[in-house]
């Protein structure tokens, strides 16, 4: 994957690679930055902008970002494909769930574990990659989509019904409406994407890069590939089991519908579509996915209704084909994902008028 | 019994699984709209036989046609454009090519069961204490032929070659003067076709309905279990999931034989990583 060099301002010197690793380089960034978080959470204030429907919207893009970071982090960084994270996710909500709901732990006790039993899982079926690459690694991932969704409805008793979970509180906030629990979700995206950001950029994050590129060769520099493969699941997993505890507890619902074998190709699309090994694609990805499976679900209903003399399910049909033909479309005008042409528009508006 | 039944799904999945080797061999991309390219090719040997009204051969005939030339059309209208980019994006392109296949057939012909047609003669052998139906017996012979006739096809004649090596890359094959967008229009095609004469045998057997292309999900393990490079493989893969599908679920019951079917083969995977008859790549730094 190419990358289009940081052209940095005149009188921005990285004389130290410290320097030249900072995330944020020149003060406009920092003031962007700045300015980006204050409107975030500014924005269920803003009339217009903080309807419950854009808010569930957001949440929703909030609590995919974090699973699709997970999963870049194994795919992108890593080379590890995965066709089952919405298996992972699984895990962690009903554990996180049930914890909650048959032993009363308080959300905030409640979702660390439930990313770790994901990470629990994901390291078992994590460890085929010893042997197993590409494709055959996906249909080991593929079957933990089979085995754990099985698992959950014939092994369980409780989570093949589904039950109630009690919304986040914290001290005497019950966070219960979109408006409040949006700042849960900001919180925990915002969090977990810098440190999905900071791990890259570290020590653990140019071994998976390095295992991704050429597994042999990192061996032979001296990384454990088994011991970092597994790493990259466990981490992975984590942050899917971390998006699941959090979707339960924004529901109050846990159920098994929530996590099929749709929605991990979904999470594999978005992380395609946005650029794989990159944090802000992922973000641009989720969000083009997301709105777009908005636009099927609303307008949808919207044409069977004006175009009735159709059969039953052809408006939703034409608006999958349509959705299908726009991502298509995106993927051959853009196979690097959003995130390259991201790239570039940040170096053709740092090198204007000059750009070349 | 059940050694029998699992056989004959066995030997559907192993057609289905056909079609991803197909692909896989000519391309090196998995097409994960290979079940819905199925669901298309059943609905159109059914908008021939029932809509148009033509005798039963002639159908066939015409929609294995017309299967050919939707898959040159899918080729020829997304993934020729990619020629040359990362192999993952082609993967991409085929994941969303799924979602317009489910729409167009939906669009088109709703989204409830279509009215039953046989394809084949549905009556019953009986041999000893099983009961056999001609419909499964032409599924498994089908499956049989079209496999020797992947082998003939991959190892002697010049196309099936040229289709490996471009499998092999893009670049080196174009170097060698062989056309790849012509190579891969015809397997994809040629995947067209695989998936139509599936999709036949299976409407003939569980009818016309959208849940079709969930046999996707089956014909996958059975196509890498057998090694994803490999025609032969791909038979026997089918025929080894159909049997633990139908025995574990016959014994166990509660739906186990898919989960079963998936436990045996990451235990396959980690003995033999390549699959049975897969081709074992060898790698330098």
């Amino acid at each position: 994957m190419s990358r289009i060099p940081f052209y940095p301002p005149s009188g921005v010197y990285s004389d130290s690679y410290r320097k030249d690793m900072r995330i944020v380089k020149t003060g406009k960034q920092r003031l962007m930055a700045i300015a980006g978080l204050v409107f975030l959470a500014a924005l269920p204030f803003i009339p217009g902008l903080n309807a419950p429907y854009h808010l569930r919207l957001l949440i929703g893009i909030g609590i995919a970002v974090i699973v699709a970071l997970g999963l870049n982090i194994l795919t992108g960084y890593c080379g590890q494909l995965n066709v089952g994270q919405s298996a992972f996710m699984m895990v962690g909500a009903f554990t996180s769930g049930m914890l909650n709901a048959y032993w009363g732990w308080p959300f905030w006790a409640s979702v660390i574990p439930g990313g770790l039993a994901a990470a629990g899982v994901g390291v078992i079926f994590g460890i085929p990659s010893v042997r197993l690459k590409g494709l055959y690694l996906a249909l080991t991932t593929l079957g933990a989509q089979i085995i754990l969704t099985w698992i959950a409805l014939y092994g369980v008793t409780v989570t093949s019904a589904g039950f109630t979970v009690e919304p986040v509180r914290l001290g005497g906030i019950v966070f219960n409406t979109p408006q409040k629990f949006y700042y849960v979700a900001l919180a925990f995206t915002l969090g977990m994407a810098l440190a999905a950001k900071n791990l890259m950029r570290s020590r653990l994050g140019r071994a998976f890069i390095a295992i991704r590129d050429n597994d042999r060769a990192a061996e032979g520099m001296g990384i454990d590939i088994f011991k970092y493969k597994l790493l990259a699941f466990a981490i992975c997993t984590f942050y899917a089991g971390i998006g699941g505890a959090l979707l339960v507890h924004y529901m109050m619902w846990a159920q098994l519908e929530s996590f099929t074998l749709q929605d991990s190709v979904w999470y594999v699309a978005m992380i395609i579509v946005g650029g794989l090994g990159s944090i802000e694609g992922t973000i641009f990805g989720v969000i083009f996915i997301t709105v777009l499976k908005e636009l099927v679900l609303v307008v949808g209903p919207m044409a069977q209704e004006t175009l009735s003399f159709l059969p039953i399910g052809a408006a939703s049909g034409m608006m999958l084909v349509f959705i299908g033909s726009v991502a298509i479309l995106f993927g051959v005008l853009e196979p690097r994902g959003m995130a390259h042409r991201w790239s570039l528009i940040k170096s053709f508006y740092r090198l204007w008028p000059f750009g070349y | 019994m059940l050694v029998i039944s699992g056989m004959m799904n066995g030997a559907i999945y192993g057609l289905v699984a056909l079609g991803f080797v197909l692909v896989y061999k000519a391309s090196a991309v998995l097409n994960f709209a290979q079940g819905y390219m199925l669901l298309f090719g059943a609905y159109l040997f059914w908008f021939f036989r029932v809509t148009v009204g033509l005798p039963l051969v002639l159908a066939m005939i015409a929609a294995v046609a017309a299967g050919f030339a939707g898959g040159a059309l899918i080729e020829r209208l997304t993934l020729r454009r990619l020629i040359g980019q990362p192999l993952i994006s082609m993967v991409t392109v085929t994941i969303f090519l799924s979602l317009v296949l489910e729409g167009l057939v939906s669009m088109i012909w709703g989204t409830y069961p279509l009215q039953h047609v046989a394809a084949f003669p549905e009556s019953t052998i009986r041999l000893g204490k099983m009961v056999l139906t001609t419909q499964s017996l032409i599924a498994f012979g089908l499956a049989l032929l079209a496999a020797g006739a992947l082998i003939v096809f991959f190892r002697f004649t010049r196309i099936g070659l040229a289709m490996r090596g471009v499998a092999e890359g893009h670049q080196i094959m174009q170097s060698m003067g062989i056309s790849v967008r012509r190579i891969l229009n015809v397997s994809w095609g040629l995947a067209g076709v695989a998936a139509t004469v599936g999709g036949i045998l299976l409407g003939s057997t569980l009818g016309f309905q959208l849940g079709m292309s969930h046999i996707g999900l089956l014909a996958i393990p059975a196509a890498f279990i057998g090694g994803l490079e490999s025609p032969e493989g791909a038979i026997l893969g089918g025929l080894l999931i159909g049997l633990i599908e139908s025995i574990v679920s016959g014994y166990v019951g509660n739906a186990a034989g898919v989960p079963a079917a998936f436990v045996v083969l990451i235990l396959t995977m980690l003995v033999r990583p390549y699959g049975f008859f897969g081709l074992e790549r060898i790698e330098r730094v």
